[in-house]
């Protein structure tokens, strides 16, 4: 802002401003595809399996469609594979793929080996296990072959970053209670992992203590001082004297916590799920927390430019609309449960908007049992108004991953939610409005392929949208495949690239409507489907 | 907790007299309830604004639907409005904090009510729930000392299910070690649903070929499910049942014999007590002078707070007046097919 601004100058920008401010964001039309998708995956199984049932959303068969990988707790987990067409309905098929195990809570996808094959790390009660792409969605235990030691514990959260020269990503797992401790698990979390790269495997991983029975980790660069820090959301359900968490992991040096020296404040939620996402385009992320009752956005308290921010955050979600803390429609006297969370533009109109995915842990007497998904739209003013029933995908099955991704590329976004005991649901985002988007695939080399870590950075109007382009988060799972812009009546839309390493491209123009993978140190190409 | 029986006992003695004693009348009482569509906080809310009114006082109030967010902001508009004491419901103890620095920079006293705000500048007032698990044990043991035992406890997840079995374990605890009580059956109970309490209790009673003696159940509606299971095999009403809720069910079942004890929360008394408190506190009484107060740190912190634990209430058959004269309960729904004997049903 500028202060010299004379004040009639400012008078009239806030008049503006509340105009826009106050129109109603279009509200995306979705329809339910569930019954003919061709998925039929439940999320089953008994106290195991209260948390978990992540969605991963990636292509395997090399085709740009996203796939799709279901977690399916005591029953095998189900992969499947996208045959929609371009704009068409969804349709998946179930293929035997190697990842149907047992005992899955939720996984990943990520290039381990840089390839250009996907791979993926499924979390599980037991043993974790990487496995490894062989090509058209078919892949092998990797365990071995990369000294990833799967442990036994209760994994329920991953999150993954290459360090500084790395050949292979660090992963931290989070672990949840000791399973064993069936009869008072109160105060028995099990150690969080981090499984630091040596060479092109991985080291024996290393405790990070205190854990507090993570149910989402996410690495983040919240203060872009280019290396990124681990966020880690508890569940005070059943942790002691546990808190939310923020991890330095810095290359060669051993994991330090931040603390109130350093201005980290004490919250403490039954965390189940992180969204991040730079929703004010001043350079960093807000974080959306999920929780039992209120749900929180956190935004930096005193975000100065040029300089390195203390980790203090003050939480905006009452004031931007965003506690979603009981059920919208029906009987709405309890207070909700939510797990996945996503920022991701649905309506295309530039601002993120933001999912949340909810359900009884089972049958929770102090909770609402009939909790519908929410669809929070993004209001000109960064405020938020709830569409859920308006755009049809307000389900009340007990939901709790769930994956955003444009499956039939058609530039609207679509929706997959993992329920509890029921079928998982999809959704095809039937929009009919003509707002323009973007969507972009940036690629390195050789390590990292994917660079994460990096950033995408698009011009909308004045501001500047941004996406870190990570893997962790969510609720048990997430997507790694397009990035999605919504550019609103923008025809075009200068686009550049942040690489992990800090290195930016130079800004081009890319067409709306359009799919670009843009390969380091060359110019974008434009992508279709065969 | 080792002064919790004085504690109680005062606690139920003070409001009789705090509310004969003199204030300065006129004050403002601020209440901020967590979630007022709960059914439950409306009888707390009407006997907490007639004490405030006897008192000569104004009760203004905000509901914060649930969300820890919106306390905050709704305490800070209480403030805004003048009270001069405030008490709290409030929605989750750790994110509760910011409204108690406000209110103690302006002066203001609080009271938590009923759910703990673990801060001395509050004042803490709740029912004794350890004591709860504790009163059901002590029931039925004073109908079957010794035998065995059937133990039906709440939802797995939910901490309350261990906590009530913490208090019943004070009462049975050295019986079961030495070998008078034998725990012939303990089984959570998913989602506190009362049939799958019955379908636990069939499977003890078929696991021990019926020689069961008595149970201990965790809430009432459990306990309707076990008396079930018990009925089927021609034993309700032999084998006593503890529970707790003071349910309409349960009540009546009293009446009938097959369940022996129900303990009752008197929310009214709560409610009264709350306004008395924060008359007095608006009155510039310190917390540690309020009457019945005891010294109390057993939460999370350890922090040493003021406060005042009621006692909850065992509804038998030697009481089930009681509720009746309170309005909890009809007489004719509390004693339909009463048996003989039961006192407030003649």
């Amino acid at each position: 802002m500028n202060r010299f601004l004379p004040a009639i100058a400012l008078v009239a920008i806030a008049a503006i401003a509340n105009r826009a401010a106050n129109a109603e964001p279009a509200v995306p039309s979705f329809v339910e595809e569930t019954a003919s998708d061709g998925m039929a995956t439940v999320y089953s199984g008994e106290w195991e399996y209260m948390v978990g049932g992540g969605a991963a959303a990636f292509d395997c068969s090399g085709d740009g469609f996203p796939d799709l990988f279901l977690a399916g707790g005591a029953s095998p987990a189900g992969f499947y594979r996208n045959i929609s067409r371009q704009g068409g309905e969804l349709r998946f098929e179930k293929q035997a793929s190697g990842l149907e195990l047992e005992t899955v809570t939720g996984a990943y996808p990520l290039d381990v080996d840089s390839d250009g094959i996907m791979d993926i790390v499924l979390l599980r009660v037991g043993e974790n296990v990487i496995m490894r792409g062989l090509g058209n969605c078919r892949f092998e235990r990797a365990n071995e072959m990369w000294g990833f030691d799967g442990g036994d514990a209760w994994s329920t959260a991953l999150a993954a970053t290459w360090e500084d020269g790395a050949d292979f990503p660090t992963i931290a797992i989070g672990n949840y209670i000791d399973r064993h401790e069936e009869g008072f698990p109160w105060g028995s979390c099990t150690a969080n992992w981090l499984h630091r790269a040596n060479g092109a495997r991985f080291a024996a991983p290393v405790s990070l203590k205190p854990s507090h029975c993570a149910l989402s980790m996410l690495f983040t660069d919240w203060n872009r001082s280019g290396t990124p820090s681990l966020r880690v959301s508890n569940d005070r359900e059943y942790y002691k004297g546990g808190q939310e968490q923020l991890w330095r992991i810095e290359t060669g040096t051993e994991p330090r916590l931040y603390s109130a020296d350093d201005g980290w404040e004490t919250l403490r939620i039954w965390g189940m799920g992180i969204a991040g996402y730079d929703l004010n385009f001043d350079g960093y992320p807000e974080y959306f927390l999920t929780s039992m009752a209120d749900n929180k956005l956190q935004a930096l308290a005193d975000p100065a430019p040029e300089t390195s921010p203390r980790p203090a955050y003050t939480d905006a979600a009452f004031a931007k609309g965003v506690t979603a803390h009981r059920p919208y429609v029906g009987e709405n006297v309890k207070p909700s449960t939510a797990w996945h969370a996503q920022f991701e533009d649905v309506n295309n109109d530039g601002l993120a908007d933001l999912f949340v995915a909810k359900g009884n842990v089972a049958a929770m007497p102090d909770f609402a049992m009939e909790d519908p998904n929410n669809l929070l739209l993004q209001k000109a003013d960064g405020s938020f108004v709830e569409a859920g029933d308006r755009a049809g995908i307000g389900s009340t099955a007990i939901s709790r991953g769930a994956a955003i991704a444009d499956f039939n590329l058609d530039g609207l976004l679509d929706l997959v939610v993992v329920n509890r005991w029921e079928e998982a649901q999809l959704w095809r985002n039937t929009s009919a409005d003509n707002a323009n988007w973007l969507q972009v695939r940036p690629i390195q080399p050789h390590g990292n392929r994917d660079a994460i870590g990096g950033w995408i950075e698009v011009k909308h109007g004045d501001a500047v949208m941004r996406r870190e382009i990570t893997v962790g988060g969510g609720h048990a799972g997430g997507h790694l495949g397009w990035w999605h812009f919504g550019l609103g009546g923008q025809t075009e839309a200068q686009t550049r690239i942040v690489w992990p390493d800090g290195e930016t491209s130079a800004w081009e123009k890319l067409r709306a409507r359009h799919f670009y993978t843009i390969q380091r140190g060359r110019t974008a190409t434009v992508w279709q489907p065969r | 907790m080792r002064k919790l029986t004085t504690a109680i006992m005062a606690g139920v003695a003070m409001s009789a007299m705090l509310s004969t004693a003199a204030f300065a009348e006129g004050k403002v009482i601020g209440v901020s309830w967590s979630n007022f569509q709960e059914e439950r906080w409306k009888t707390d809310e009407a006997a907490m604004k007639a004490a405030i009114e006897a008192n000569g006082d104004k009760y203004i109030s905000a509901d914060a639907q649930a969300s820890a967010a919106k306390q905050l902001s709704d305490v800070e508009s209480l403030i805004t409005q003048g009270v001069d004491a405030l008490v709290i419901l409030s929605v989750d103890k750790d994110a509760i904090g910011p409204a108690i620095d406000k209110a103690a920079a302006e002066g203001i006293p609080v009271v938590g009510y009923d759910r703990l705000i673990e801060d001395n500048r509050a004042f803490y007032l709740t029912f004794d729930n350890k004591g709860v698990g504790r009163i059901i044990a002590e029931e039925v043991t004073k109908v079957v000392p010794e035998g065995n035992f059937a133990i039906i406890k709440g939802d797995k997840g939910d901490p309350n299910a261990a906590f009530l079995l913490e208090g019943m374990m004070e009462v049975i605890g050295d019986d079961v070690n030495a070998g008078k009580i034998k725990i012939v059956g303990e089984t959570f109970t998913d989602g506190w649903k009362p049939d799958n309490a019955q379908k636990n209790m069939e499977q003890i009673l078929t696991a021990n070929n019926n020689a069961v003696d008595a149970v201990l159940a965790e809430n009432d509606g459990m306990a309707g499910g076990v008396i079930a299971a018990l009925g089927a095999q021609g034993m309700a009403g032999t084998v006593p049942v503890g529970g707790q809720d003071g349910d309409l069910a349960a009540l009546n079942r009293v009446a009938r014999g097959t369940q022996t004890v129900s303990v009752w929360k008197d929310a009214r008394q709560l409610g009264a007590a709350a306004g008395d408190i924060a008359a007095a506190l608006a009155d510039g009484t310190m917390m540690s002078d309020i009457d019945g107060a005891v010294k109390w740190s057993g939460g999370e912190k350890g922090v040493e707070m003021d406060a005042i634990f009621l006692a909850p209430t065992p509804i038998t058959k030697d009481n089930l007046d009681v509720v009746i004269e309170a309005g909890h309960i009809s007489k004719e729904q509390a004693c339909e097919g009463a048996m003989e004997g039961v006192v407030g049903c003649k």
